[in-house]
């Protein structure tokens, strides 16, 4: 290799173009797939106790379908808004991706205000994280959950601070979309969730 | 090289579309909902609360996550360990 083609091959690595791909969203990707199998195998642990250990009838009728389906409600609104947020900085409105941003970050608060709620009344019906295998199970899958939907509104503000001080263009929504990569598989993964914990 | 294939594909997906997406994501949720209190038999529910939860990730992964459009690759490295769970909840249910 000359060192001129050598030069040439670090130009495009750091372009981030080596593969042909973007190496951002690709670790984002290749993070999302480890993240199928660290929610997998929580699902599979909940799933083999439900069947194995059955919940008490008291423990199943404490759960809150209609308020859990409201929640999911929201955070399916909020995948919406940041794909409008992305789209709008495609298209060099820094002002609509704040605004997207904003909103998202409320809607991703008003979950896990929901989510905290749900817990509260499940703890005053005794299902707890030590109540029973189901209780553990549960709270633990739907806990890793909400920690990833906290983690994802850290990442707002940063958007959002980013946005602010104009990182991001229509040539430059890496950041943006990379977060919108995560959010939206947060999103997926609670549909999961949602139909295997409270709706099976 | 990237950034901008993607932006090309972007702009060909209106932001119609993505209303469309979440209005149908909406109904599903809207009929999930209905039919956990109906008293349909429990492996017809299981099914369709299945396959309805499928449609769902599969309408969020292609149209707002851009798989749809998007390289190849990024699909295979959601879809080969979501295959690889399947397989173990599959066996884990045999057993």
């Amino acid at each position: 290799m000359t060192t001129h083609s050598s030069a040439q091959h670090e130009d495009h690595f750091r372009a981030g173009h080596a593969l042909g791909l973007n190496h951002l969203k690709l670790g984002m990707w290749l993070f999302l797939a480890s993240e199928v199998m660290f929610f997998g195998s929580l699902i599979a642990v909940f799933l083999n106790y439900k069947f194995e250990v059955p919940p008490a009838l008291e423990e199943l009728a404490a759960l809150d379908v209609t308020l859990v389906g409201l929640n999911t409600f929201v955070l399916l609104t909020s995948s919406f808004t940041v794909v409008l947020g992305l789209s709008a900085i495609k298209q060099g409105d820094r002002g609509g991706l704040i605004r997207y941003m904003l909103l998202t970050l409320l809607l991703g608060a008003i979950f896990l205000g929901g989510q905290g709620y749900e817990f509260t009344q499940l703890f005053a019906e005794g299902v707890t994280l030590t109540s029973s295998l189901y209780g553990s199970s549960f709270f633990t899958l739907t806990s890793f959950h909400g920690l990833h939907v906290f983690i994802g509104l850290l990442w707002v503000l940063i958007v959002l601070f980013n946005g602010l001080r104009g990182a991001y263009s229509p040539d430059n929504y890496d950041g943006v979309e990379a977060f919108g990569l995560y959010w939206h598989f947060v999103d997926i993964v609670w549909i999961i969730l949602f139909t295997i914990i409270y709706l099976i | 090289m990237d950034n901008k294939a993607t932006h090309s594909a972007e702009t060909s997906t209106p932001r119609r579309t993505y209303a469309l997406v979440f209005l149908v994501l909406v109904i599903i949720t809207a009929v999930e909902v209905g039919l956990a209190s109906t008293a349909l038999s429990r492996g017809l529910l299981t099914t369709m609360f299945l396959s309805l939860s499928f449609a769902k990730a599969a309408l969020v992964a292609g149209f707002y996550m851009h798989l749809n459009h998007d390289n190849r690759l990024y699909t295979y490295l959601l879809v080969l360990p979501a295959i690889l769970l399947m397989v173990f909840l599959t066996l884990l249910i045999l057993s």
